[in-house]
This record gives C-alpha cells, sequence and structure tokens, in this order.
C-alpha cells in the first residue's frame, strides 16, 4: 500500500495584518506591521502598551443575532475556516461528511466570555449570566463551531497547548488523514484573548515588550540585542487538509504537501524552553518529511523576541541544521503579527507557504541589531527576499509547558 | 404596543424569524428554534418584561402564544400590566 499523502487544498486567515492569505502575504512581503498601542486606559490598569488586535466587523461575516452567540474567538474561526473551504473548493455537502474531520487549536478558547461573565459575578455582583456562557467560553467551541458549520462528523480533536496548540492540531490532523481514519480535516487555530483580565495576567509574567516610544508598530524586535519582550495578538488560520490522490482526482489547486511533524516535550521547566527538547521535535520533523536540512528553504522561527528564548531557538536550530544553518533564512513573523499564542502555529504556517508559492522569504521586521546570541542562523532582517522557490519550509512553535511542535510542508 | 406584538419583534429580530408568516401558534421547534436558542431567548424575554420565567414554565412553554400567556399573567401577578 502506497502511504497517504497529505495536501493544503485551502488557506483561510484572519489576521492583524488583515483578512485572507492573499492580504497577509502582501503584509509580510511589506514588512507591514499590526502592532499597535493599546487604549490608554487599558494600558494604565494592566501596564500592557502595545498588541496586535484584529481589525473585526463581525456584521460583516454573521448575520441577525448570530455573532452575539458567538465569543470573538469563535468568529475568527469559522471566519478562517470559511476562506479555507471555499479556496480548497471542497463541497462538503456533495462529500462523504463522515470522512472529513475538525482538528483544531487555542490557548484559552472563549476569553472575552469568561471574563465578562466574571466581570459581571465578581465586578457587580450580578449572578445572573447569559445561558450561553459555557458553551460560547468552552476551549472546544471553535472546532465544534465550524464542524456544526459545515457538517463535518468525522474525527474531531481540540488541542490546547499554549503556544503550540494549532501546530499540533495540523499535525495530529496529517496523521489522521495518513493513518486513514479521515479523507479530509479543516485544521487550524485560533486565540482573541486581549482582554483586560488576561493581559493584566500576562503582564504579570513580565515577558511582554513596552512600546517602543519612536514606532510603537516595531515594539517586537525578535533576533535584536534591543529585544524586550514578546507582543500579544489575536486573530485565526484555517487549512483544508486532503489525502493527496482524492485532492488531486477532483481537481484541486494544491498549494502544498504537509509531510512532517516533531512532538516533544522538554520536561523540564514550565515556562524556560529547552535546546534539547526542540532539537528533539526539529529532528522527527526532518526525518518524517524525509528531507534533509540542505532541502529545507526558510524556517519560520517561533521566536517571540524574549531575551532567553530566541536565543536557544537559533542554538537549536544551528545544532539539526548542521551546516546547512549558515544558508537557510530564519525569520520571525511575530514581529509583524505579534504572538497568536494557541493560534500562532496555524498562523506561522500560512506565512510559510509564501516562499513556498511565490519564493519571498518574509522577514523579521525591525531587525536591525542582530544579538550574536542568536548568530548562529541565517536572519531575513527587515525586508522580505527573494529567494528561490524552496522544496520544503519549516514551521516552530515552542510552548510554555514544554510542548514543542515542528512542522514541514513541501511544494506539491 | 401589546405583549404579543412585542413578543414578535423580539422574536423576529433574536431569532432571525420571518415577521410575515410568523404564526404565535406555531411550535418553536418546528420554526427551527433549538433548546440552547430558545433558553437563550427566555433569558432576554425576563431582561425585556421584568419578569421570570422558571424552569416548570418553560417546559410548558411551547409556542410564542404561550409564551405571551406566561408573560401577561406574570405581569399582572407583579401588578405592572
Amino acid at each position: 500500500m502506497t502511504a497517504r499523502r497529505v495536501a493544503i487544498t485551502g488557506c483561510g486567515v484572519v489576521s492583524p495584518l488583515g483578512l485572507g492569505m492573499e492580504t497577509f502575504h502582501r503584509a509580510l512581503a511589506g514588512a507591514l506591521t499590526g502592532i499597535r498601542r493599546l487604549p490608554e486606559e487599558v494600558a494604565r490598569n494592566s501596564g500592557v502598551q502595545v498588541a496586535a488586535p484584529v481589525d473585526w466587523d463581525a456584521s460583516a461575516h454573521f448575520k441577525g443575532p448570530a455573532a452575539a452567540q458567538l465569543d470573538r474567538v469563535s468568529q475568527f474561526a469559522l471566519a478562517a475556516a470559511a476562506q479555507a473551504i471555499a479556496a480548497s473548493g471542497l463541497d462538503p455537502a456533495a462529500a462523504d461528511r463522515d470522512r472529513i474531520g475538525v482538528y483544531w487549536g487555542t490557548g484559552m478558547g472563549g476569553a472575552h466570555t469568561l471574563e465578562a461573565a466574571y466581570g459581571q459575578v465578581y465586578g457587580r455582583n450580578d449572578w445572573r449570566l447569559r445561558p450561553l456562557t459555557v458553551v460560547m467560553a468552552m476551549n472546544n467551541a471553535c472546532g465544534s463551531n465550524v464542524a456544526v458549520r459545515w457538517g463535518l462528523r468525522g474525527p474531531f480533536a481540540n488541542f490546547s497547548t499554549a503556544c503550540s496548540s494549532s501546530a499540533m492540531a495540523l499535525g495530529e490532523a496529517m496523521r489522521t488523514i495518513q493513518a486513514g481514519r479521515a479523507d479530509a480535516v479543516v485544521a487550524g487555530g485560533a486565540e482573541a484573548l486581549l482582554t483586560a483580565g488576561t493581559l493584566a495576567a500576562w503582564q504579570a509574567l513580565r515577558t511582554l515588550a513596552p512600546a517602543d516610544a519612536a514606532e510603537p508598530g516595531a515594539s517586537c524586535k525578535p533576533f535584536d540585542k534591543r529585544r524586550a519582550g514578546l507582543v500579544l495578538g489575536e486573530g485565526a488560520a484555517a487549512f483544508v487538509l486532503e489525502e493527496e490522490s482524492r485532492a488531486r482526482a477532483r481537481g484541486a489547486r494544491i498549494l502544498a504537501l504537509l509531510t512532517g511533524y516533531g512532538n516533544s516535550c522538554d520536561a523540564v521547566h514550565m515556562s524556560r524552553p529547552d535546546r534539547d527538547g526542540q532539537i528533539r521535535a526539529l529532528r522527527e520533523a526532518l526525518a518524517d518529511s524525509g528531507r534533509t536540512p540542505e532541502e529545507i528553504g526558510y524556517i519560520n522561527a517561533h521566536g517571540t523576541a524574549t531575551v532567553v528564548g530566541d536565543a536557544v531557538e537559533c542554538e537549536a536550530i544551528a545544532a539539526v541544521m548542521g551546516e546547512a544553518a549558515a544558508r537557510v533564512p530564519v525569520s520571525s513573523t511575530k514581529s509583524m503579527h505579534g504572538h497568536l499564542l494557541g493560534g500562532a502555529g496555524a498562523l506561522e504556517m500560512a506565512a510559510a507557504l509564501l516562499p513556498l508559492l511565490e519564493g519571498i522569504a518574509p522577514p523579521t521586521a525591525h531587525l536591525e541589531q542582530p544579538d550574536p546570541a542568536c548568530g548562529a542562523v541565517r536572519h531575513v532582517a527587515r525586508a522580505a527576499e527573494r529567494i528561490e522557490r524552496p522544496r520544503a519550509v519549516m514551521s516552530n512553535s515552542f510552548a510554555f509547558g514544554g510542548s514543542n511542535v515542528v512542522l514541514i510542508a513541501e511544494s506539491a | 404596543m401589546d405583549t404579543l406584538a412585542r413578543i414578535k419583534e423580539l422574536a423576529v429580530k433574536e431569532l432571525s424569524l420571518d415577521p410575515g408568516t410568523l404564526d404565535p401558534n406555531a411550535p418553536l421547534d418546528k420554526l427551527g428554534v433549538d433548546s440552547l436558542t430558545f433558553i437563550e431567548f427566555m433569558f432576554k424575554i425576563e431582561d425585556e418584561f421584568g419578569v421570570k420565567v422558571s424552569d416548570e414554565d418553560l417546559r410548558r412553554i411551547k409556542c410564542l402564544a404561550d409564551l405571551e400567556r406566561h408573560v401577561a399573567a406574570s405581569l399582572q401577578a407583579s401588578g405592572k400590566a
């Protein structure tokens, strides 16, 4: 029996850099930023000065009362999935929907709903909560809403492993198709937690970047000597993954093949990244895809812009890539769209499709003073670079809790 | 506006029902209103009229006309009608 390969036939994006994969890719190619100052009152109370919000009008996507019955994170998920399904040309109504699954990732799920409910109970001593509070806030609401909307009755899973959630959703969806448990999976991730309480909790961790006084949009500076932490973002990305021969048989446009998945746990610390854990995930992804380091033509780094995290990741990449490390372009697109946490892996896989499809390596924007501690890899600094269209690309997602996920996609 | 008209208006807005063909005696489940949506709608009704809809009341209310009778009786009992 020949191995079942997994094709990416559709991609949808709801990001701080705009809606739709094309818009997202143009913004990345232009080194645009979605990072901006938070409203004065939020900044004063939480201490968080900048974030990367999505410019979002729910009424443009949902009719009547529907939007009010969905947390912001599920709104993002549904919009991204709608784009991906439309782009794929897959008609779930005409397909065997028992063979189409939904694999999703999110860190917090319905953060807006949960915080509104707690604010009402503890802030205003008003205990009469909306009946939909539970189903709007629950962590699996995004994926479930996607399944209900298109009647997708195959395997379902929801991953919540902080910053690797949606990368894991994509990797496990790939495995599910390879194993023959589904013919297609709508897979992705979403996050929408730019609420006052969540911002304050993140601020308490002392891991967020302050605003760049001169240029707030440049506050996130991965791999730069001046880097001072991450910038929280929100949004979603979704993909239609299909067993390759079926996708080809229906004449689908195949954007890329998803071929490599590495998954490891540091098992040493809740927040401090670990080089060895990352190395194990990177090696597993390469082995899984059957590609050598020389065949990787772009790496979308996790690169959150924390002092420790960026240096450790560069060491791990260099250790695994060997001599190729000096040649393979590496960037962190979080410099432009912020950190989508549970949605990051999916959005950054969408970013990694740009070099595969167009031969353009997106940059680490604002990388002007490279840190020698991050010097073991070749950075795409400040502006996008035109490169030879790579055979394969890699995307790293390394999470709090020690979860490491690495994905590899290849040209179709 | 009378009670039924206000309920109908709210139903059109919150349940996306067609005002032209809305039959107050039609069972809500036949109008495509599922149990979760119905509970959320009752929450809005309580807000709108300042009445309580108990779990027992919920089980008896099958259509908008039932709801109108319940709201009218509650308003009467509380002296708001």
